[in-house]
Order: structure tokens, then sequence, then C-alpha cells
């Protein structure tokens, strides 16, 4: 499984990918973790707000900061992340 | 990129039909107008109806998305509807433009611009 955070790298940025890490680790799941900070690679993703998060090429959130348990509830294949 | 890192910055999308008719052109031109003016940002329509998923999550977190359609086919608001997704539908035709016989100007284009700037700020 591979994980984006896509964002500049602001503390917003880093906030989501500590709760991806967190998330993945807590599930004990294997997952390659990829910062995406290139405006240009986000945009090509159709990523217009950010932080964003993609699991396997597939954008599931933009403009969030998602909690450990909203991401976790990603990675195990939930369509909508529990608010 | 309009809004950066999870602020609460208001984001405007704009999106043009591009259709192969005068009033495609219309449509493409006026978002690129918009787009240049800082009205809303332009994306790509085409990736919503491909049901690419950062271009429809983008959309879904918007605070407006402008659907610029040139007929009242309306191909662009369909694919919104299709995807429920809310939409602000401008229809090229409704400003007195006829599909297949008007000329596409650079006045025309800045003076349908400026109207829907004006209501989008509105």
């Amino acid at each position: 499984m591979k994980v984006q955070i896509l964002g500049s790298g602001c503390p917003k940025c880093k906030l989501l990918e500590q709760h991806a890490r967190e998330a993945v680790a807590e599930l004990g799941i294997q997952a390659d973790i990829e910062k995406v900070t290139d405006i240009d690679a986000i945009m090509e993703m159709g990523v217009m707000m950010t932080p964003a998060l993609a699991i396997d090429g597939d954008v599931k959130s933009v403009g969030r900061v998602l909690t450990k348990e909203q991401v976790a509830s990603y990675l195990q294949g939930g369509k909508f992340h529990a608010l | 990129m309009p809004c950066n890192c999870g602020g609460t910055c208001e984001t405007n999308l704009v999106y043009a039909c591009s259709g192969a008719a005068n009033t495609g052109l219309l449509a493409d031109q006026v978002m690129r107008t918009l787009n240049r003016e800082g009205v809303a940002d332009s994306t790509c329509l085409a990736s919503m109806g491909a049901d690419l998923s950062g271009f429809l999550e983008s959309a879904r977190n918007a605070t407006r998305n402008i659907v610029l359609d040139g007929c009242k086919v309306s191909c662009g608001k369909r694919i919104f509807e299709k995807n429920g997704i809310p939409c602000t539908q401008f229809v090229m035709t409704d400003f007195g433009v006829e599909k297949g016989k008007t000329k596409i100007t650079g006045d025309l284009v800045e003076s349908i611009a400026a109207n829907i700037g004006e209501k989008v700020k509105a």
C-alpha cells in the first residue's frame, strides 16, 4: 500500500503525515508513506487544496488535516471517513 | 494552488465545457479570464467527467464550483449532478450568443467574464 501526503510542507501537512504514520503503525499494515511537495505534481493529481491524502493513487481527502482515526478508516477501505 | 494547508480561505473553482462549438470556445476563454483576474481558479471539467479522485475531492471541498456551459445541453452541470456536487452554472447562450453563429471576440469574452465575476462576488 502506498500512502501519499500532498502539501507544501507546512505544519498542517506535517501533522497529517504524523497522523498517517500513527494510523499505519496502529493498524500494523505494510505501507510506504511518501510526501509530495512539488506543486505541479500535486495539481496533476487534481488537488486544489492542501493538505491532501491519497492511498494507492486515489485521492481520499483534500484541504483537511484528518485525524489518525479518519486516516485509519480510509486505510481500512472506508469510503468516507468518520467525522 | 488556491488554498494551502487547511486554511479557511475561500476556494472558488471554475470549469468550462470547452465544447466543439463557438460557445465551447467562449466558455473556455471566459474561464481563463476569470482565472487570470482572480475570480476563481480554473481546473479541468474533463477530469471530473473521467471520475479522477483528486478533482472530485477538490470540487467537493471547494467553497463554490462555477460551471461554464456553452449551451443548454449543460454537459458540465450534468457532470456535477452525476456526482452529487453542488455548482453554480452559467450558460453562454444566455448572454445573447448564438451557438454556431456568433463570432467570439476578445470584447465578448471580457464582457461576459466581467458579468459573471460580478455575480460570483455578489
